[in-house]
């Protein structure tokens, strides 16, 4: 009896705040509600309306794997980097890893402002340091082709997260196959690659996977960080989130278009159950286990 | 938490080193070593530092061409005029009272359902437990839409209500992991004595596990204030009223009013700067906490 007393705000919270909309934004999917009049169902039409006639959903498509293949691997390959060179007993190695952690300690959106203003690019600080160093300047945020990769630096600013977790798998690896290898004479290369990173690939594919669903959702960036608010310029940073944004909760005076954003969003949660089905389904290749010899 | 090695403590090992090298190579790696560390350090130190001295130029100094590095008057009057643009006090209160209720009630019901899950047996009680590390996986926007009608049709569309009444009920599925994690870890011969002295279960875990968990539910509030102070589409889709904002909803408005180039940078920067203090603060104050935390939610990232 007492359980259930302990388990019930929980309980109620999970059924009213997670269960619940599960259901109803599938059915809205398959409606064309708008949040004024009541729900008309209309099948499979937003899906239609999405893959031929929206002329955003492909480009924000595109936009947000981008953002995903720029994203994940350079803040995996980066955090891990630093994770090692962060692992060595050197004088100040702990101050160092407290400047690590400083971007992730701050607020998101104080960050991403913050950013919003070094990418300014007659006065930034970016445009500034490459002028002194006389290396080509950027237009940053407002150039098409550099918008998405400028959103992507700023979320790498943040690596220290990435960094913090190898940094605790690293510090799990028993210190004798460290000196086991280096008896044998094996030299740094060799026991990264045999023993350190096996040792650490769970952590990894958690990683993987973790990093790839967060990319896929990115939201705070492109909404702040894009000139209009939109995604811009044209359609380069609009990720998906930002297209279920747009549509769902517009400017004052316009539509909300929860029927057709309820099925982006559907699209969006697919894809992610895909990329963590293929990962679990792939990482019993990729992560080491004890019974193989 | 407990299952998570402590990242603070000195490193033990040095994935590395190599067989002794000669005094010179070793000088050399320990050179090159400094460099990369004083590479990063500029990297991730810069832009604030660059954000510092904006703040303390005067508006004039703002877009000097060359600019530099050390305002040559000081400006601590941004400070003030800052503040003011955004109505930052106002806000600032607004952070405050969502952010502390938001993890007053997130860490009690996430250490209450932690509970239930580690140490007591009740039919369901598997199902429970996988259903909530189930919805950890659930990507939070998949119930935004309806969650958002259902705030909408109950009147608590432009209230603070949507943003903390769902802390109260259910908290965080992630806390509620880790505070079962933390029970478990917990000798049951504990409840037992306190059993026999005739405590209920309420009275065990107020006096007897909430003292225990102690180190638990600081990582977890920790975690819960960072997730509140940074949160910004739940606020943003829900409050319609300026005044009802919290910091982070009105720090990007102040951001975006600087489409063109207006010299009043040097107020934002100010602003931006007060808002990172709070969470600066936490982190100095409760640094192994703070990356405790962290770490524990690399198993849920959600930045």
């Amino acid at each position: 009896m007492a359980a259930y007393v302990f388990l019930a705000p929980a309980v109620i919270g999970f059924t009213a705040f997670v269960l619940y909309p599960l259901f109803r934004s599938a059915y809205f999917a398959l409606t064309s509600y708008n949040g004024l009049s009541d729900p008309e169902f209309i099948g499979l039409d937003n899906f239609r309306r999405m893959f031929t006639t929206d002329p955003s959903f492909w480009p924000s498509v595109r936009a947000t794997l981008l953002l995903v293949v720029l994203y994940v691997p350079l803040s995996l390959a980066i955090g891990l980097a630093l994770a090692v060179f962060c692992n060595q007993r050197m004088r100040g190695v702990s101050l160092l890893r407290t400047l690590c952690y400083l971007p992730v300690v701050l607020p998101v959106v104080a960050t991403i402002t913050l950013w919003k203003f070094v990418f300014n690019p007659q006065v930034g600080l970016a445009n500034q340091v490459l002028d002194w160093l006389h290396l080509p300047t950027s237009e940053w945020l407002s150039g098409e082709n550099s918008a998405m990769p400028s959103i992507v630096i700023v979320m790498l600013w943040s690596v220290g997260a990435t960094m913090i977790i190898f940094l605790a798998a690293l510090q799990a690896v028993p210190t004798e196959l460290y000196e086991a290898a280096r008896l044998d004479g094996a030299g740094p290369r060799t026991v990264f690659f045999r023993i350190t990173l096996p040792l650490i690939s769970p952590i990894m594919v958690l990683q993987v996977v973790l990093q790839m669903v967060t990319a896929l959702q990115a939201f705070n960036q492109p909404k702040i960080l894009s000139p209009d608010g939109l995604g811009g310029p044209g359609f380069s940073t609009r990720t998906l989130m930002l297209s279920i944004y747009g549509n769902g909760f517009p400017k004052l005076g316009q539509v909300s278009q929860f029927g057709y954003a309820s099925a982006q969003v559907w699209v969006l949660f697919l894809v992610i159950v895909v990329v963590i089905a293929a990962t679990a389904r792939f990482s019993s290749i990729w992560t080491y286990s004890d019974h193989v010899s | 938490m407990t299952t998570s090695p402590d990242v603070t403590r000195a490193p033990t090992t040095a994935p590395t080193t190599a067989p002794p090298a000669k005094p010179r190579g070793r000088a050399v790696r320990t050179a090159s070593w400094y460099a990369v560390a004083l590479l990063i350090s500029s990297v991730m130190i810069l832009p604030i530092l660059w954000m510092l001295t904006v703040a303390l130029k005067g508006p004039s100094a703002v877009f000097e061409v060359p600019p530099r590095l050390l305002p040559h008057e000081f400006h601590f009057k941004n400070f003030i005029d800052g503040p003011k643009v955004i109505h930052f006090p106002r806000l600032l209160l607004n952070s405050v009272v969502i952010t502390g209720l938001s993890v007053i009630g997130g860490v009690m019901t996430s250490m209450m359902a932690g509970y239930a899950l580690a140490r007591l047996r009740f039919p369901g009680r598997k199902v429970w437990f996988y259903v909530f590390v189930g919805s950890m996986l659930l990507p939070p926007v998949v119930g935004i839409i309806p969650l958002f009608q259902l705030f909408k049709d109950i009147g608590w569309y432009d209230t603070w209500l949507p943003l903390i009444v769902p802390a109260f009920l259910g908290g965080n599925p992630l806390f509620i992991f880790l505070a079962r994690q933390y029970f478990l870890s917990i000798p049951h011969s504990i409840d037992e004595a306190a059993k026999v002295d005739g405590a209920g279960h309420v009275r065990i875990f107020v006096s007897v596990m909430l003292p225990i968990t102690k180190p638990a539910w600081i990582t977890m509030s920790i975690l819960a204030f960072q997730m509140s102070w940074n949160d910004y589409l739940n606020p943003l889709i829900y409050l319609y009223s300026s005044e009802k904002w919290p910091l982070s909803v009105g720090m990007a408005s102040f951001a975006s009013q600087f489409a063109g180039q207006t010299p009043d940078w040097n107020l934002y920067m100010a602003t931006n700067l007060l808002y990172m203090l709070p969470p600066l603060a936490v982190f100095f104050v409760a640094q192994r906490y703070f990356i405790q935390g962290l770490s524990a939610l690399g198993t849920v990232n959600q930045r």
